[in-house]
């Protein structure tokens, strides 16, 4: 009874956090990834890029990026527009304009297993193969699984010209090149002194040192554990050396066409035993009519 | 008058008997009848209504309680329902969604059938003119929060297919075949059910049925109720009728935003027809 009278003095003046009936505005971007593939760099990145007058942190990024279940409704409201807006949804039909972040489900899986031991949803002794096979189901987060995330995403989307999708590789091979695009995407007019300045202030060095001394205000990493930063290796292919091989070939015979698709080299001739949830439509034929995001 | 209104709201919210719509509690054991608008739910209802609850005698007045409809149901009588609940659906792809009946329907029909329903529920007039309709219909203007058609199909097609969790079930194989489909249906709501009770589940979900079921009941039901009573709800209970109906500029329009995925589904082009039989058979008329 007290929980519903202080939730319902929260929802009077504003403070509670939307989610997902935060009212949309037409102007409003979205900045959309499953979890762990890069999406709090990119906020910083945008953050950084469009308030240079306030480099980001992370006790502001909740305010100049928000986020619908970590910023109250009243800061959505007085936010200046077009507004920015964090989302790890899955498709949906009310974002008027959408940058999708997507990173190589393979580095993406180790990701969310340091990232969920950080705060305390796995145990050191949990195992890693575990973790694949509940990642595979989508049951790590409520986002569905990758496959499913992405491909709500590329197959309703892709071709339209209000959506910009990024690869996270990209984004660490040549920052200020994607960021440009970025700007261009979002009619920012930003020179190439103000793109390297938010490449500078996002650095993963500047994040980390930042991280150190803010590690309680933000609800990424309040309270999980000291010993494991939330700005990891920040790089691309670490699954390379640290994720065991039956583990990527089960990774990929589950979504190898879709990981093809969006340029993700297959270590491995996909087998067919995994069971196919969100790529099983492509190979059908809409391979063959759709064209491929990149070479 | 505002404050009021709020009250209210916010009283019908505490007490759970306002309609959650998509922020519906799921189940684990839940089961979704999903399909765009106007693509054979309410039949497919009726016919699943039938299958597992003959003894109910299934019809408008109590089809939202057999199938509940998040829509159109409270929140309280939504989780009081007898479990597992078969649930009634129009949303694109819900990742909470665990067991899922997906019925998809030729758009170049499901369209004829948005613009007569719209007439009903007086959301047009009766001259609006069908060029315009499906135009906007296929950018998405529609008065509906459940996306395109390919929006709604897509999502759940490349997100869900080859997964046994998911069942897809054409508009037109229900029509064609529906002793086939049904089966399929049954089977994947863990039923062994008898020829004949699939036979019976049919009948009492034919057009006919329903048509008379609907004249004495349209009252009853929310989504006939405060519509005009001189269009029935039911109407023609056929595939293709965009070929007589729909200029070639309209099913063109269709087809070059959609085509990609209605070829996935089965559904054949008729611009694609042209261009695939070259240009000798140019002359030919169109299907």
């Amino acid at each position: 009874m007290i929980k519903h009278l202080i939730a319902g003095i929260q929802r009077g003046l504003g403070l509670h956090r939307p989610g997902r009936s935060l009212l949309i505005l037409p102007n409003d971007i979205f900045l959309v990834s499953f979890p762990k593939s890069g999406n709090t760099w990119t906020r910083f990145l945008l953050a950084n890029l469009r308030f240079p007058d306030e480099p980001a942190t992370w006790a502001n990024i909740n305010r100049l990026i928000p986020d619908p279940t970590g910023t109250a409704k009243r800061d959505f409201d007085r936010m200046p527009r077009p507004r920015i807006i964090k989302s790890h949804e899955c498709f949906d039909p009310r974002y008027p304009r959408v940058i999708y972040i997507v990173r190589d489900p393979r580095d993406v899986v180790l990701s969310q297993y340091h990232y969920h031991r950080k705060i305390r949803k796995l145990d050191d002794e949990s195992p890693l193969e575990q973790f694949v096979t509940r990642f595979l189901a989508g049951e790590t987060c409520p986002h569905g699984s990758w496959g499913q995330n992405i491909a709500t995403w590329l197959y309703t989307s892709e071709e339209g010209p209000r959506f910009l999708l990024l690869r996270y590789e990209d984004l660490v091979a040549d920052t200020a090149r994607e960021l440009a695009k970025v700007a261009a995407f979002l009619q920012l007019s930003a020179g190439p002194e103000q793109i390297a300045q938010a490449v500078e202030r996002s650095s993963a060095d500047r994040m980390r040192q930042l991280e150190k001394k803010q590690t309680d205000k933000n609800a990424l990493v309040k309270g999980s554990r000291k010993d494991l930063s939330f700005v990891r290796a920040a790089g691309a292919g670490g699954w390379r050396s640290e994720l065991p091989a039956p583990m990527v070939a089960r990774i990929e015979a589950a979504w190898g066409p879709l990981m093809q698709r969006l340029g993700y080299e297959l270590s491995s001739q996909p087998a067919t035993q995994e069971q196919d949830y969100a790529t099983e439509g492509i190979v059908g034929g809409a391979r063959n009519e759709v064209s491929g995001v990149r070479s | 008058m505002r404050m009021i209104k709020r009250l209210i709201a916010g009283g019908k919210y505490f007490f759970g008997l306002h309609s959650p719509g998509r922020n519906v509690r799921v189940f684990p054991d839940d089961i979704f009848l999903v399909s765009y608008p106007k693509s054979g739910n309410t039949w497919t209802r009726f016919l699943i209504a039938n299958l597992v609850y003959p003894e109910k005698n299934p019809d408008f007045s109590n089809i939202n309680q057999l199938l509940p409809d998040p829509e159109a149901m409270s929140k309280r009588a939504l989780e009081r329902a007898r479990r597992p609940r078969i649930l009634k659906s129009h949303q694109y792809f819900d990742p909470r969604y665990q067991k899922v009946i997906y019925i998809v329907r030729d758009p170049r029909d499901v369209v004829l059938s948005e613009y007569y329903f719209d007439i009903k529920r007086r959301a047009i007039a009766e001259d609006y003119p069908k060029q315009q309709f499906v135009s906007r219909f296929v950018r998405g203007e529609l008065n509906h929060p459940y996306g395109t058609w390919l929006e709604n199909a897509a999502t759940w097609f490349y997100a869900r297919r080859g997964d046994p969790r998911f069942l897809l079930v054409k508009y037109e194989a229900l029509q064609s075949q529906a002793m086939e489909e049904m089966a399929r249906i049954a089977s994947f709501l863990g039923l062994s059910a008898t020829p004949q009770r699939l036979a019976l589940a049919i009948a009492q979900s034919s057009a006919d049925r329903m048509r008379e079921l609907e004249k004495k009941q349209a009252h009853l039901w929310s989504s006939t109720r405060e519509t005009r009573q001189d269009k029935p709800f039911v109407r023609s209970a056929k595939a293709g009728g965009w070929k007589a109906e729909l200029s070639e500029s309209s099913v063109a329009e269709i087809e070059s935003a959609w085509g990609g995925l209605m070829r996935e589904m089965g559904y054949e082009l008729a611009a694609a027809s042209l261009v695939d039989a070259g240009l000798e058979h140019a002359g030919v008329e169109r299907l």
